[in-house]
């Protein structure tokens, strides 16, 4: 019984050594949630400093629409700096998709290191250059001086003010362009399914149309349009290939399927609006969709 | 009668088209694209990087000009990994991949060791230039290992398509696709250690 025992202990306690030990310096830290602006998980910033420092950066980015982040972090918990950066940068996805317009200000207390992570959009102004003086000239003094908020707020000053004027905020929401894109590709999908419906109407009346209108619902943009987009190109494959047959024959039916056809084209475009601009309105802050490539520099005190 | 083999013509032109979707044929194109246009940036960075050095080691030689072992290293390492080229078409190519990463793991560390010798200078540590060029290579270095990383996912990907089934005949037959050639974890744990930098 006892030797049993202790075969179970020593089992156990080598079971624990294999999965526990190896996996513990492996052990990536997680990236906290984005809950503002400002995330101070080592509260070393007076909750007014705070509040002004998210005013100013949401400021800045109403104006600019260049997104700005500070996260305090107690300890990186032997993470190399860089690597947790550029973590949190992408996954919180500062700055829009496409401008690639975030900045991250990284500090971790305990190693005392600080670090700019720049979006790809902004590295030609905010060089790694710029940023090492930023953290040379701004932050790190008054870190030295035992003066972490005067710091910080110095830091993202000189941030926004290298970084203002490359991008302006757009004069309306970003869902225009996509609204743009959903109608294009929904036309060409009932292109396609028309020329095609067309070509096989010739083997079959009915399967001909169908096959049309399915492939348009294959190849169009998310269900609605894709419905829409089936739903006219078979009322047009049938439509022209009735036509087509009429004048040989004698049956036609005109004024329906026309109708229908461009109420309902008309209509996906529109209606797909709604999908598009889900995307802004919503008071919290969260990421743009913005990219990061290893532009910034780190620094330390 | 000859209605019925039309139909069935056409019956299979479309599950033909809807096929294709299934084979991977796009997919395996766009992938190849994407590990072409992820390894053209892993490139790119490299580049960036050995433009650094010509100012880096001019800066140096400012105020150590007699370290001239150490100078040479690096000029030499970035002529010779400059010297090797491999565009994307060459991707598949393990040997020349290897020499690739040779040349240019032997220029981080010769670039390793100018760093450190500059510790032993202060008025070269404070120069602002020298510190300018400093923050541009450790953000080069940066941008180099994000490049890897992000070909490396790209690849591994690809991979897989090639090898699994059906996707792999697709690329056998139709496509004469290839596995591509990636980082090894040996340079990957010398690329983990970048060269000392420090303030």
């Amino acid at each position: 019984m006892r030797l049993m025992g202790r075969a179970g202990w020593a089992v156990l306690a080598g079971w624990l050594w294999f999965t526990l030990v190896p996996s513990l310096p492996a052990r990536a830290l997680d990236v906290p949630p984005l809950s503002g602006r400002v995330v101070d998980l080592a509260h070393v910033l007076p909750p007014a400093t705070t509040a002004q420092l998210s005013e100013t950066l949401q400021a800045h980015e109403s104006k600019t629409s260049n997104q700005v982040a500070v996260l305090i972090v107690p300890s990186l918990e032997d993470e190399p700096l860089f690597d947790f950066s550029h973590r949190v940068a992408t996954t919180w996805k500062l700055g829009a998709k496409g401008t690639d317009n975030g900045v991250l200000l990284l500090i971790a207390i305990k190693e005392r290191k600080i670090r700019l992570e720049v979006g790809y959009g902004l590295e030609g102004v905010l060089t790694d250059a710029r940023s090492a003086q930023i953290i040379r000239n701004e932050i790190a003094p008054k870190f030295r001086a035992g003066d972490v908020p005067a710091g910080v707020t110095a830091g993202v000053q000189a941030v926004l003010h290298t970084i203002e004027g490359t991008y302006r905020a757009p004069e309306s929401p970003t869902a225009v362009h996509s609204d743009g894109e959903v109608i294009g590709n929904t036309i060409v999908a009932v292109i396609v399914g028309v020329v095609i419906g067309l070509f096989f109407s010739r083997a079959h009346r009915v399967l001909g149309p169908v096959a049309g209108g399915g492939l348009s619902f294959l190849v169009a943009p998310w269900v609605i349009p894709a419905l829409i987009a089936g739903a006219a190109s078979v009322a047009l494959v049938s439509l022209m290939s009735g036509l087509g047959q009429a004048s040989g024959g004698g049956r036609r039916s005109r004024s329906g399927p026309f109708d229908d056809t461009w109420f309902s084209t008309r209509h996906g475009g529109w209606g797909s609006g709604g999908l598009g601009d889900s995307f802004g309105g919503s008071g919290g802050f969260s990421g743009g969709g913005g990219d990061f490539g290893g532009g910034g520099a780190s620094g330390d005190w | 009668m000859i209605s019925m083999t039309r139909l069935m013509g056409a019956s299979f032109l479309l599950a033909g088209l809807l096929a294709l979707s299934g084979c991977g044929y796009n997919d395996l194109q766009g992938l190849d694209e994407d590990t072409k246009a992820t390894w053209s940036e892993v490139i790119n960075q490299y580049q960036r990087r050995a433009d650094l050095i010509p100012n880096l080691v001019n800066t140096v030689k400012g105020y150590a000009a007699h370290e001239k072992d150490t100078l040479e290293g690096v000029v030499q390492a970035r002529a010779k990994a400059t010297s090797v080229q491999i565009t994307p078409e060459l991707l598949k190519d393990e040997a020349a991949f290897k020499r690739f990463q040779e040349a240019q793991q032997s220029l981080s560390s010769a670039l390793g060791r100018l760093l450190a010798l500059a510790e032993n200078y202060p008025n070269l540590k404070a120069d602002q230039g020298f510190r300018d060029l400093q923050s541009q290579l450790e953000g080069t270095e940066n941008r180099i290992t994000v490049a890897r990383k992000r070909y490396i996912d790209k690849v591994a990907e690809f991979n897989k398509m090639v090898r699994y089934f059906p996707t792999n005949l697709t690329a056998k037959f139709l496509l004469h696709l290839d596995e591509k050639a990636n980082f090894t974890v040996a340079d990957e744990k010398a690329v983990a250690k970048p060269p000392e930098v420090k303030f």
